[in-house]
């Protein structure tokens, strides 16, 4: 039972990882390497406003998200903007060389040293039968569970939603229709790039805040992304939590040494056995 | 090329200019004992070796009070390593380049000593270290002494502590699966068999886990009465000694030396509290490392990390004097005849390897500081 919460704890911060590559896939057809970088960033600036500025907490979330936001722009303007029209690898190597970037910008800036930041509770979290819940875990699902549930509010809810859905689906045929295809991409970017920077304030208080922290959750919130189905939302964030579960439980029962083996084996089996993943049916579609 | 009156004159001026340079040099050289030290000033490792260059200046300041060595003063010749093994060749290729140089200074990062002890050896000068790898001096380099106890003691102190002193037979053993915690595990397990305790568990896990549940149920498990353990990085420790304690584990923990770290200290806060740890320097372990730290905050209001630079070139300045010279063969039979200096890391006896010290201090982790708990020696 204890396996299975954590799991599902850890499987959380892989879904909510996972749906911000998922964003950029569906809308600008963008594998964005620095995804968990953006975790990495959004922990730096809350480490900057709580701890260094000793800003209130709520106040400190609020500014860096929204400076992630902003920096998600950025990113778009310097990253994938230039090369938008050369194709998928171009831009995905240009994300792999922003996450290199970002990551030894703030080895500069702030220094090797790993810093901390408090959780949302002081309570270290409550004891159900067996089984202890760290609060911070509790927290993570919480909020992964409340942005999923505003994430298709606005997507199938509203107009803006409706023409981000568009844009994802056809650039073409959705400019003719006068949306702003090049707004509607940025945006997606800013709301990626915050949601990187959520998830990065959420596992700070568990994993503590380096220049490292992100790279293998990025690494396995893009196997989540695989196994779920590529570029499908739901398909995230199942393929998340199973991630999760299966590596935990694999490392309790077979080994832990092997933890990580278990999550791209998973992932291995998956591109064999089911490529198009748990939620896809595009693939062929694509290909 | 025709030689005009003007070309002679400028030759002239020039060969003049470098004849009194050398004689300068040469004239400079003979005041001062030239010591040159390699040093991360910059790159990953540069806070910890601004705090070996204060510690290294603070020991020049004071042997140059008490009368220099052989009459004159110490002068320390700083090159910078880069925190890099290619870094570190270039700076000792430089300070090497110089002939007046008596001896070294190296680096605390058994790589990079690894990387310059080939030059060392051409050079033929002896050079102090503070890498804990234990091949680094039974490799067949003459020139390289160690200031801080070689990772072979880590374990058998560990083992040593846990059974004589806190009276535990059955252990768990967590260690990373790279190479210091596979070779920690080896000797903790080997010192611990040896001493009659059994292991109820070992355990490795791999570097940078976000989650560590699984080890600790296993220790659960595993009925073990203490436990000790082998981690990298400190984040990793910090991540599980939190669900340690979430988990409800709390049985006797002694450490290697990661665990007595400041920043995994201020990461883990509480769930350190009481654990024991294994340190080759603490602030409060004798009267020397007290007499240190008190002068060394004196001059930059904060507490070193670590003496061994300080104690190097202590014992260096007192090898030459007891030499007499500033020939290197004569400097290397004097430090090996070292035996019984008391420095700040610990009483230093010389073996014939070149490694100085053979014990560690133990600590425990008492609300957030580490308190001295004794020092385990073994015979050199």
């Amino acid at each position: 039972m204890q396996l299975l919460f954590t799991g599902f704890g850890i499987g959380a911060i892989y879904a909510l990882v996972a749906l911000g590559f998922v964003l950029l896939i569906r809308a600008a057809a963008v594998v964005n390497f620095g995804q968990g970088e953006f975790a990495m960033l959004g922990a730096y600036l809350m480490v900057i406003g709580f701890n260094v500025l000793a800003l209130p907490y709520w106040l400190s979330i609020i500014l860096s998200v929204l400076l992630m936001a902003a920096f998600g722009v950025v990113f778009a303007a310097t990253t994938y903007w230039p090369l938008r029209h050369r194709g998928g690898l171009p831009v995905i190597i240009s994300t792999i060389g922003a996450s290199i970037f970002l990551e030894n910008l703030v080895l500069v800036l702030y220094g090797p040293e790993a810093a901390q930041i408090d959780g949302l509770f002081d309570a270290p979290g409550i004891q159900v039968g067996p089984v202890f819940m760290d609060s911070q875990y509790l927290s993570i699902i919480v909020v992964a569970a409340l942005l999923v549930a505003l994430q298709y509010a606005v997507f199938e809810k509203t107009l803006l939603g409706k023409k981000l859905q568009a844009t994802s689906q056809d650039k073409e045929m959705a400019s003719l229709l006068g949306i702003p295809v090049a707004t509607m991409i940025l945006i997606t970017f800013a709301y990626s790039s915050a949601l990187g920077g959520i998830a990065g304030i959420l596992v700070a208080p568990i994993l503590f805040v380096s220049t490292g922290m992100a790279g293998l959750i990025a690494l396995k919130a893009f196997a989540a992304n695989i196994i779920g189905g590529y570029g499908s939302i739901p398909g995230a964030i199942l393929g998340g939590l199973s991630l999760g579960i299966v590596e935990t439980l694999g490392a309790a029962y077979i080994s832990v040494p092997y933890k990580d083996a278990f999550a791209f084996l998973m992932l291995l089996i998956f591109l064999l056995v089911r490529p198009q993943g748990l939620f896809g049916e595009r693939i062929a579609e694509k290909a | 090329m025709p030689i005009t009156r003007r070309g002679a004159l400028l030759t002239a001026a020039a060969s003049l200019t470098v004849a009194s340079l050398a004689v300068t040099r040469r004239a400079r050289a003979a005041e001062t004992i030239r010591i040159g030290v390699v040093s991360p000033l910059t790159g990953p490792a540069a806070q910890v070796g601004a705090i070996q260059l204060n510690s290294c200046r603070l020991a020049a300041e004071e042997i140059n009070a008490a009368g220099g060595v052989l009459g004159k003063p110490v002068e320390l010749v700083v090159e910078d390593d880069q925190t890099t093994n290619p870094g570190v060749v270039l700076a000792f290729s430089r300070l090497a380049a110089d002939p007046s140089m008596v001896g070294f200074i190296g680096s605390i990062r058994s790589t990079q000593v690894n990387a310059m002890a080939p030059d060392v050896a051409k050079v033929g000068k002896p050079m102090m270290f503070g890498g804990t790898d234990p091949t680094l001096t039974h490799s067949g380099y003459r020139w390289l002494f160690r200031c801080r106890p070689n990772d072979s003691f880590s374990g058998r102190v560990i083992a040593d502590f846990g059974v004589n002193t806190l009276g535990k037979k059955s252990w768990a053993v967590v260690h990373s699966t790279d190479a210091f915690g596979t070779g920690g595990k080896n000797a903790v397990t080997d010192a611990l068999t040896k001493l009659g305790a059994t292991i109820a568990l070992e355990q490795g896990y791999a570097n940078q886990q976000a989650d560590f549940t699984p080890v600790v149920l296993a220790i659960k498990q595993s009925g073990a009465e203490a436990m000790c353990s082998y981690f990298t990085f400190e984040p990793d420790l910090a991540v599980f000694a939190r669900q340690l304690r979430q988990l409800g584990v709390r049985i006797p923990w002694v450490g290697s030396q990661s665990i007595a770290s400041p920043v995994t200290m201020g990461l883990a806060k509480n769930a350190l509290y009481g654990t024991y740890g294994v340190a080759d320097f603490l602030t409060d372990a004798n009267p020397e490392a007290i007499a240190f730290t008190a002068a060394y905050r004196q001059q930059h209001k904060e507490n070193p990390d670590s003496g061994w630079t300080y104690d190097a070139l202590h014992i260096l300045a007192r090898a030459i004097n007891a030499a007499g010279t500033t020939e290197p063969e004569k400097i290397r039979t004097a430090i090996l005849a070292i035996k019984g200096y008391k420095g700040a890391e610990g009483t230093y006896n010389f073996d014939e390897n070149g490694d100085g010290l053979h014990g560690y201090d133990v600590e425990q982790n008492t609300n957030g500081k580490s308190v001295f708990m004794k020092r385990i020696e073994f015979p050199a």
